[in-house]
């Protein structure tokens, strides 16, 4: 049952970005100009990766991808020119055949007549854009992969403490939103409350909040309450990575929880091994300064110190030199020098 | 009262991770456990009173146990020393 909180998500897809969004959400950002009519904007991009037409244009149409977003740099636009027009006219012939998403001039490139001709023909979206080529392919795969990254949305709260993202999982009323606040009340930023959207980007996993809670929470016997007005700015954050993951649990007597720190353990989500914490949780118990030691503790570790390997380093190093040292000396390393007392 | 002789025979001794199993049987008990090794004395139940007797490879421990199920909890430690901690 533990488990299952964290490997049952529903991974979801989406399946295009129409074009008008990319265009409105990002007309700003890249300098993008519409060269076609309005209607050209509901096209659909089905694929997150962009495509250089170069081949395409010489007539090679074997292998064309072109479902992607068909992108025209300064090379393809000089190859077009050196057309002339009747060249020009029988290349968008035969590229009308395949369908497309998008075309996109870059470095604000004047589009060639017959370009023009067939996408208003076809109803396909005509941008053009102030950056260098690079630029803007780098920029669309980077908007793209976020766009069409896997994710779910989980029952979970997810908090930065010290800069560490911590996804609280457990039961219902196990008391997530209650340690969330306390996080809170002790300078940590909310991420989510309740519901988290997860996404994996790269091989990170990264936390997100609903856009319609935002950064509310409900508490019971309260109510609704807005974090950011009631705690200030600084106690809310909307994006953060997640770094380690919470479980809590209620505290069982038979249960084995983890004594040494030696064995870590870690919950796949979205495909990426992410440490995973189990805490036993009982009434009244304060996981707050439990989770703000987990988390200097997870920092360490990033930083290359693993004290529960260290500390067995030194029990192991004990034993060794047990055999060398005299039973006083023994004697002394368990009690501590008395002349300490006198300093 | 049950007190129980265990000579420590894997190869590291009891270090972090047999202190572990240790003290997952004994936290389970409901007995009062000692752990005992040469003039030390120390609560079973607490990983790091295991941990600081630093207990050697070929040395011995004795457990002194007391309470209601102590002849089940001396046979758990004893099948556990004797399996090594599963260390090899």
């Amino acid at each position: 049952m533990s488990s299952k909180h964290i490997l049952d998500w529903d991974v979801n897809k989406k399946h295009f970005l129409l074009v008008r969004d990319f265009y409105e959400r990002y007309r700003g950002e890249m300098n993008l100009v519409l060269l076609t009519g309005d209607a050209t904007l509901d096209s659909k991009i089905a694929e997150k990766m962009t495509h250089r037409p170069g081949l395409a244009l010489t007539g090679f149409t074997d292998v064309y991808s072109n479902r992607r977003i068909q992108v025209l740099g300064s090379t393809e636009w000089a190859y077009l020119e050196s057309l002339g027009p009747e060249g020009r006219k029988l290349v968008f012939a035969k590229l009308a055949r395949f369908p497309t998403p998008l075309w996109v001039l870059t470095h604000s490139l004047p589009p060639h007549e017959e370009l023009l001709a067939m996408c208003e023909q076809y109803g396909i979206p005509l941008l053009r854009t102030k950056l260098g080529t690079q630029e803007f392919v780098t920029l669309a795969h980077r908007i793209l992969a976020e766009w069409f990254a896997p994710y779910s949305d989980i029952h979970a709260s997810l908090v930065d403490v010290y800069g560490v993202g911590m996804l609280y999982v457990g039961d219902s009323n196990i008391g997530k939103s209650e340690c969330v606040l306390d996080l809170v009340e002790r300078g940590h930023r909310l991420v989510a409350d309740d519901s988290v959207r997860v996404r994996r980007i790269g091989d990170a996993v990264i936390g997100s909040c609903n856009s319609i809670v935002e950064h509310h929470m409900e508490i019971r016997g309260i109510g609704v309450i807005d974090i950011p007005r009631l705690f200030g700015i600084h106690a809310v954050r909307r994006v953060k990575k997640i770094e380690l993951i919470v479980e809590l649990q209620f505290w069982s007597p038979d249960a084995s929880y983890e004594r040494t720190g030696l064995d870590e353990k870690f919950a796949n989500v979205l495909g990426v091994d992410v440490p995973k914490v189990v805490i036993p949780v009982s009434p009244g118990k304060n996981i707050t300064v439990i989770s703000e030691v987990m988390a200097m503790n997870q920092l360490m570790k990033l930083n290359g110190v693993n004290v529960a390997q260290e500390f067995n380093a030194r029990i192991i190093q004990a034993m060794h030199d047990k055999g060398r040292r005299s039973p006083e000396s023994e004697l002394g390393s368990a009690f501590g020098r008395t002349d300490e007392l006198y300093e | 009262m049950v007190k129980r002789v265990l000579p420590v025979t894997n190869r590291l001794g009891i270090h972090a991770r047999p202190a572990g199993m240790i003290v997952d049987i004994t936290t389970h008990a409901k007995s009062d456990v000692q752990i005992h090794y040469g003039d030390l004395r120390a609560n079973a139940k607490s990983i790091l009173n295991v941990m600081m007797l630093a207990a050697e490879p070929g040395s011995e421990v004795t457990f002194v146990i007391e309470g209601e199920d102590e002849e089940r909890v001396a046979d758990e430690l004893q099948k556990l020393f004797e399996n090594r901690f599963n260390e090899d």
